[in-house]
C-alpha cells in the first residue's frame, strides 16, 4: 500500500490573516506561458508546503509525495516515465538498468543489467554491489518500514534482518559490477514495477546506519541535498556527478528546488493566487476546498492543474461485528449512503468524483459497473429499507464508525452519518488521533464497526488494489489491511488463479470481474475517487501532474519559463 | 476571556445596609432603574431572543424545514468546491440566513442548536463557579487563619496558573467522551477564585463591622452569622460577579470549540462555526459574519446587562 496523505485542512490549520493579499490575479495574463509549456535550463523552483516529508531515506519514506521527491536524488533500477503532454507517467522503463529486466523460470528470477558512467554524488561509480545492499536495507528492522514489496516478493532466509545485522543476502546475485540477479518466492510478472519502488536505491555498502539518510542522503539522482533543517526548509542544488546522457527520464531544467515547510494551507493559497515577488517560480500542494471558487478567472484558470490521486476513498464495514455479520445488512448500507455528499465534503467534483467499484478509474482493466447503482450516488434508501426488513433490522441499529480527527475526514463522516440516519441507522463517529488512526484501525481488536479510510495503488494494476484488501489470510493481529476481515474461500481462490495468469491486461481484467464479486459480499463501501487541484506560479513551466504521485506535479520534468525572473 | 473580565469586574463594595430594605423593594427598584436603560433594555431583548432560540431550537428547525445536521445539496455549487448558491452566503426564502458551504446545513437553525451548547455551557459554568467561590470564599473569609491559608494558596494557584493553555491540554488529552459536561468542569476549575477572592475580600471587612459584631454578642452562632448577617450582603455582589461571569465563558466556549478542543461535530457550536468558517472568509463572508454577530451580540447584551445592573444596586446603596 502506497500510504495516502491527506491533507489536513481548516481546524488543524492556524488563522490565516493574510488581508494583505489584496492584489488578486497576479501579473496580467497576456503573454504568459501555460504551465504545461517547455521548461528552460536554470533558476530555481520553490515549493510552499505545510508538513515536512516523512524520511529522506528511500527504505523508510512510502507516500505519493515523499516517492515523487526520491526521483529528484535518487535513482532506482528502473523507474516511471515522466509525465508529459504526451505520457501518463505510469509507463514502467529502465533506469539505472538499461532495461526493464529479464524473466527466467517462468518470472522467479529476474536479471538486470547496469548502465555505464553512473555516480554517486561523491564521484564513486554506482555497482550493482550498490544496488544490492540498497535493497538489503528493506529487511533491517528500523529502516525497512517503506515499500513493503522487497520483503514480499524476494526469496530471503526467515531470520534475515538487512545488511547491518546479517550481513549479504543470498538470494541477490552480483555475478560482476554491471549484473544483480534477484531469486523470488515464487513467479512475479511485474517485478519491473517492484524495482520502481523507492527501497531500489543504491547506496555505497556499509552507509545509513541509524537514519543518517534522513539528514544527509547519499545522491544517485540529478540533485543533491545542500541544505536541510527539519520541518522548516530543505535545498536541492545539482549533482556534477550525474549524466544526462544515463537518464532518459529526468529533464532536470532548475539549477535548485527549495522546500519552505511549515505554512499554513490557506497562506498558500494566498500567496499562490497573489504571486508576489518569488512566489511566480513557486508551486504548493492540493489547493484549499474553499480556493475553488476563487480560480474561475481566465487568469488563474490559466494556471491551475488538476489531475487525479488515483485513490479511492472508502469505509470499511468489520464483516464480524454484530449486525454487519449479515450480507444483507451490509448491502443495505451500500444503498443507504449518499456518496454524493461525501463528494461534497472533500470539496466538491473538482476534488472527488462518487465511486461506483472498488477500483478507481486509473486501474486498467477496471470494470466500472455499480453493484448498488442509485442516481447520480446519491444513494437508494428504498431498496435499503427493503434489505434492512429482509435481515429483521427495521428498527435500525448503532454503527460506530472510526474516522481521523481532522475538519475533511470529519466532514465524511457527518455525510456518511446524514445518509445512514434515512434508514434509521445511528452513525457514532469515534474520532481517533490521525497519527495513531491507521494502528488502530489495523488491530482488529481495537477497530470497531466502520472506519473511513482510503486506498491508493503502488502500480496501476489490480494486483496492488484487491488482494491486500481482500485476501482474508492476509488478516492480522496487527498492521492489518483487511480491514473487513472478510475471510472468503472463494475470493482467495480466485487471487490465487488470478495471480498465476501469466498475461498482464487479462490479469488486470480478471481483477475488474472480481472487484463486482467482492461488492456482491459488501465488505466495503466505496465513497469517491479523490482528486487534485493544484495552483502554480506564473512562471512555472513543465508542470505535469502524474497519477503514480497522487495527482501531484511530477518534479523530473518542472521548471521554469524564464529563469531570469 | 472569563479571567481578564472578572479582574476588572470587582464591584465597589456595597455599604452595611442598616436599615435592610425590603428585598421586593430593591429588585422592583433596580428593575425601574433597568428599564428607563435604553441599552439594558435592547440587551436584555436580545437576550430573551438568544433564550427563546435557544428553547425553541427544534421548533425553528421544523419551521425552517431543516434539522440542524441535514444536508442540502441542491444549496451548494458543486463545480465550485461547495459554495452556497446565490448571493450573501445562500440566503434565501428557504435558509433564511443561508448555508454552510460544502454540505448546505442551514445556518439559522444551526444557530439556534448551537445557541443552546454556548447556554448550556456557559449557565453551568456560572452555576458551578458561584457556588464553589461563594463557599470557599466565605469560609476563607470568615474562619480566617489556616482555613484562609490554604483556601488562598488554592486561589494563587489556581489564578497564576495559564488557564487557556492548560485548558487546551487538558480538552485534547481526555477522551472525547461527553464533551458539554468536561467543558464545564474545566471552565469552573478555573474560574471559580475570581468570584471567591472577592467573596473573602468583602467578607473580611463585614465580619469586622458593628452589626456583625453585634450579632455575634447576642448570641448568634457562625451558621447564623453566616447566612443571616453576611450571605445577604454579598448579594449584589454575586449577581453583579455571575452576570459579567456568563459572557466571559461563552466566550472560552467559543475559543475552545475555535481551537478544536470543544464539542465534536456534528454539534453545532458557534466557535465551531467560525473556526470552520475561517477559511472561507474571502469566498462566502457572510458564513463568518452571522456566526461572529450573534456571538459578538450576546457577549455585549450580557456585558452591558451586568454593568448596568451593577450601577443600579450602587445606586440604591448609596443613597
Amino acid at each position: 500500500m502506497r500510504r495516502a496523505v491527506l491533507s489536513c485542512a481548516a481546524l488543524c490549520t492556524a488563522i490565516p490573516l493574510t488581508l494583505t493579499a489584496c492584489s488578486g490575479g497576479g501579473p496580467a495574463a497576456s503573454g504568459q506561458a501555460k504551465p504545461t509549456a517547455d521548461p528552460a535550463t536554470g533558476g530555481t523552483v520553490h515549493f510552499l508546503e505545510k508538513p515536512d516529508f516523512s524520511h529522506l531515506d528511500p527504505a523508510r519514506g512510502f507516500d505519493g509525495g515523499v516517492n515523487n521527491f526520491y526521483r529528484l536524488i535518487y535513482r532506482t533500477l528502473t523507474t516511471r516515465e515522466a509525465a508529459g503532454p504526451h505520457s501518463d507517467g505510469t509507463k514502467i522503463v529502465g533506469d539505472l538498468a538499461t532495461d526493464t529486466g529479464r524473466a527466467s523460470e517462468n518470472n522467479k528470477t529476474w536479471t538486470f543489467t547496469l548502465k555505464k558512467g553512473l555516480f554517486f554524488q561523491n564521484g564513486a561509480p554506482i555497482t550493482s554491489q550498490d544496488v544490492k545492499f540498497g535493497v538489503e536495507r528493506a529487511w533491517d528492522p528500523d529502516a525497512g518500514i517503506g515499500s513493503p514489496y522487497a520483503k514480499q516478493v524476494i526469496a530471503a532466509p526467515a531470520d534475515y534482518k538487512g545488511p547491518y545485522q546479517s550481513g549479504d543476502l543470498d538470494t541477490i546475485e552480483t555475478p560482476d559490477e554491471r549484473t544483480i540477479v534477484f531469486h523470488l518466492k515464487k513467479s512475479y510478472p511485474q517485478f519491473s514495477s517492484v524495482v520502481a519502488q523507492p527501497n531500489f536505491t543504491p547506496f555505497p555498502k556499509g552507509t545509513g546506519a541509524k537514519a543518517a539518510f534522513d539528514t544527509k542522503p547519499i545522491a544517485s539522482g540529478p540533485y543533491e541535498v545542500a541544505n536541510y533543517r527539519r520541518g522548516s526548509s530543505l535545498e536541492l542544488v545539482r549533482n556534477k556527478h550525474w549524466k544526462r546522457s544515463t537518464d532518459t527520464v529526468r529533464a532536470a531544467r532548475p539549477d535548485s528546488f527549495v522546500w519552505t515547510f511549515g505554512l499554513d494551507a490557506a497562506t498558500i493559497d494566498e500567496r499562490l493566487i497573489a504571486g508576489q515577488g518569488k512566489d511566480i517560480n513557486a508551486v504548493g500542494p492540493k489547493v484549499q476546498p474553499a480556493t475553488i471558487a476563487r480560480l474561475q478567472t481566465p487568469q488563474l484558470k490559466q494556471r491551475t492543474l488538476a489531475g487525479v490521486t488515483g485513490c479511492t476513498t472508502y469505509m470499511s464495514l468489520n464483516t464480524t461485528k454484530g449486525p454487519l455479520r449479515d450480507v444483507r445488512v451490509r448491502q443495505a448500507i451500500e444503498y443507504a449512503v449518499n456518496k454524493q455528499t461525501t463528494v461534497d465534503a472533500l470539496g466538491g467534483s473538482a476534488l472527488a468524483t462518487a465511486a461506483t467499484s472498488i477500483e478507481p478509474p486509473s486501474i486498467p482493466g477496471r470494470d466500472a459497473t455499480d453493484v448498488y447503482p442509485s442516481k447520480d450516488g446519491t444513494g437508494d434508501p428504498e431498496a435499503a429499507r427493503k434489505l434492512l426488513a429482509e435481515a429483521g433490522q427495521s428498527k435500525g441499529f448503532t454503527l460506530t464508525v472510526d474516522a481521523r480527527a481532522n475538519a475533511t475526514e470529519q466532514a465524511v463522516a457527518v455525510a456518511v452519518q446524514q445518509g445512514l440516519k434515512r434508514v434509521g441507522i445511528k452513525v457514532k463517529i469515534n474520532t481517533i488521533d490521525t497519527s495513531t488512526f491507521y494502528e488502530v484501525i489495523g488491530t482488529p481488536s481495537q477497530q470497531h464497526d466502520a472506519a473511513l479510510t482510503g486506498w491508493c495503488p503502488d502500480w496501476p494494476g489490480g494486483t496492488t488494489f484487491l488482494p491486500p484488501l481482500f485476501d482474508g489470510r492476509l488478516i492480522s493481529d496487527k498492521g492489518n489491511s483487511v480491514l473487513s476481515m472478510l475471510d472468503d474461500k472463494k475470493i482467495q481462490k480466485r487471487i490465487d488463479e488470478i495471480a498465476a495468469m501469466e498475461d498482464e491486461t487479462a490479469q488486470n481484467e480478471a481483477y475488474g470481474k472480481l472487484d463486482a464479486e467482492i461488492m456482491k459480499r459488501a465488505p466495503i463501501v466505496p465513497l469517491n475517487y479523490s482528486k487534485t487541484v493544484l495552483v502554480v506560479g506564473t512562471n512555472i513551466a513543465g508542470a505535469h501532474t502524474s497519477i503514480s504521485y497522487s495527482g501531484g506535479i511530477d518534479l523530473v520534468g518542472i521548471g521554469l519559463a524564464d529563469p531570469k525572473k | 476571556m472569563a479571567t481578564t473580565t472578572l479582574h476588572e469586574a470587582q464591584p465597589s463594595l456595597p455599604s452595611p445596609p442598616t436599615g435592610a430594605a425590603p428585598p421586593g423593594g430593591t429588585a422592583r427598584r433596580v428593575l425601574r432603574e433597568l428599564r428607563r436603560d435604553i441599552g439594558a433594555v435592547l440587551s436584555t431583548a436580545f437576550l430573551v431572543l438568544i433564550v427563546l432560540m435557544a428553547l425553541f431550537a427544534p421548533l425553528i428547525g421544523t419551521l425552517a424545514g431543516h434539522g440542524p445536521d441535514t444536508f442540502d445539496s441542491a444549496a451548494v455549487d458543486k463545480d465550485l468546491g461547495g459554495l452556497p448558491k446565490g448571493s450573501l452566503g445562500g440566503i434565501s426564502g428557504d435558509h433564511w440566513l443561508g448555508v454552510e458551504p460544502q454540505n448546505g446545513r442551514d445556518i439559522l437553525v444551526r444557530i439556534a442548536y448551537g445557541a443552546r451548547i454556548s447556554m448550556l455551557i456557559a449557565v453551568s459554568a456560572t452555576l458551578l463557579t458561584t457556588v464553589i467561590g461563594v463557599v470557599l470564599g466565605l469560609l476563607a473569609g470568615f474562619y480566617g487563619r489556616w482555613v484562609d491559608q490554604v483556601i488562598s494558596r488554592l486561589m494563587d494557584f489556581l489564578m497564576a496558573f495559564p488557564a487557556l493553555i492548560f485548558m487546551i491540554a487538558v480538552l485534547s488529552a481526555l477522551p472525547a467522551g461527553n464533551r458539554p459536561v468536561l467543558l464545564v468542569i474545566v471552565l469552573s476549575v478555573f474560574g471559580w477564585p475570581y468570584l471567591a477572592r472577592v467573596v473573602r475580600g468583602q467578607t473580611l471587612t463585614l465580619t469586622g463591622r458593628e452589626f456583625v459584631e453585634a450579632a455575634r454578642a447576642s448570641g448568634a452562632g457562625s451558621r447564623a452569622l453566616i447566612f443571616a448577617e453576611i450571605l445577604p450582603n454579598l448579594r449584589s455582589t454575586i449577581i453583579v460577579m455571575t452576570t459579567l461571569a456568563v459572557p466571559g465563558y461563552i466566550g472560552t466556549e467559543a475559543g475552545l470549540s475555535f481551537l478544536g478542543v470543544g464539542v465534536t461535530p456534528p454539534t453545532a457550536s458557534w466557535g465551531q462555526m467560525i473556526a470552520n468558517s475561517v477559511s472561507w472568509y474571502q469566498v462566502d463572508p457572510m458564513y463568518f459574519v452571522i456566526p461572529g454577530a450573534f456571538l459578538f451580540g450576546t457577549v455585549l447584551a450580557l456585558t452591558v446587562v451586568g454593568d448596568r445592573l451593577r450601577h443600579a444596586l450602587d445606586a440604591g446603596e448609596a443613597s
